[in-house]
């Protein structure tokens, strides 16, 4: 095994003491080549445009830097909203709408739908913490029996928290 | 005159138009409000959802420009103890538990215990205390699992506690014996003495 391997690096070490053939005019034509100057330039002189270009990839470059660091939303509350159902049981009602913090306590913007007296509706909420209530027939302020209460209701009704976590929780 | 004239005019104009439903009298003192909260930096919806609730509820214009003024002094206390760099909704959370009655202090060691955002855990600790366990055995559970637990850990944390407050579990030791199962020790100052195994930078 070690005879064929030394024949085999006997005959690598013969084939690369041969002598390479060169061209004999290859001298001659790099010379002339060299005398003549460069066919095209080494580096192309800058542009007016590509200096003008720097303000522009700068300022491409600072606003992407902003975008990515998001300085404004420092705590990282991202902004995408999840939907959440809000449900209120109440059979002698005949209107029921969901305000708060949310649809800027309008009860006119979530109504609520029932279905033999159970009152539901869907708003979509982006992380933070809401107060809410449930007006119902348009006079009477319930609070949501199946979340926290606002603990400081200055207003002298009930009403209700909702937090909404960065990953929607 | 003119200028006075002009600055009127640029301030209608910016002002908010939601405030509208609020009289005349009401919202000249919301909005002076509103304005003073913005040049400092403090985020300024809260303040017209509260004018707009108290609106919608029915409230007398003092009792709404003093909720308002109440909570925008609460917003800057919340921003001393959280810091520059708290989120609006992190600054509504921390408001919400220094009335339920955290101290400034826990809420800062909140900034430093967890990576933000710090909205649920802040939000967990004032539901705890409205749900009746004591603010300060709250904000030792709380900075206690902080460091490790997800939100919905915090979430499902509170939910426990009040499923057994309402199964009448004494709200204190409700909160303590959840807490012990989550392998914390909680009851005294041992709870926040156990320091994280990967503890988060600090923030500003």
């Amino acid at each position: 095994m070690f005879d064929r391997d030394d024949d085999i690096v006997e005959r690598v070490v013969r084939q690369l003491r041969q002598p390479v053939s060169i061209d004999p005019a290859l001298d001659a034509r790099v010379l002339k080549q060299i005398a003549d100057g460069p066919a095209r330039p080494v580096a192309a002189p800058r542009s007016r445009f590509q200096w003008r270009r720097w303000p522009w990839l700068a300022a491409a470059a600072v606003l992407g830097a902003i975008l990515v660091a998001r300085p404004w939303t420092a705590g990282n509350d991202t902004a995408a909203s999840s939907a959440f159902q809000f449900v209120l049981v109440a059979p002698q009602a005949s209107t029921v709408a969901l305000v708060g913090d949310f649809n800027d306590w309008d009860p006119a913007r979530s109504p609520m739908q029932t279905a033999q007296g159970v009152w539901a509706t869907t708003v979509p909420l982006a992380p933070g913490r809401y107060r809410y209530a449930f007006l119902v027939n348009g006079v009477e302020w319930r609070a949501d029996p199946g979340a926290p209460r606002a603990r400081d209701d200055e207003f002298g009704t009930p009403s209700s928290v909702i937090t909404v976590g960065g990953n929607g929780s | 005159m003119m200028l006075t004239a002009l600055l009127l005019v640029i301030q209608v104009a910016a002002q908010d138009p939601r405030l509208e439903r609020l009289d005349p009298e009401t919202r000249s003192l919301v909005v002076s409000v509103v304005d003073s909260v913005r040049a400092v930096g403090l985020p300024t919806e809260p303040l017209i959802q509260r004018a707009l609730e108290g609106v919608t509820k029915g409230a007398s214009g003092a009792r709404i420009v003093a909720a308002v003024r109440r909570l925008a002094t609460d917003l800057g206390t919340a921003r001393s103890a959280l810091g520059p760099r708290a989120s609006a909704p992190e600054l509504e959370a921390g408001v919400a538990a220094l009335r339920a009655g955290a101290s400034p202090e826990v809420l800062t060691g909140l900034r430093d215990a967890r990576r933000p955002p710090l909205t649920m855990a802040l939000a967990v600790l004032a539901d705890l205390v409205a749900s009746g366990v004591p603010a300060d055995s709250a904000s030792a559970v709380v900075l206690a699992l902080a460091p490790t637990a997800r939100d919905a850990d915090l979430v499902e944390f509170r939910k426990a506690v009040e499923r057994d407050i309402s199964l009448g579990a004494p709200p204190g030791a409700a909160a303590a014996v959840r807490a012990l199962n989550t392998g914390i020790r909680f009851g005294n100052s041992d709870a926040t003495s156990g320091q994280p195994p990967n503890r988060p930078p600090s923030r500003p």
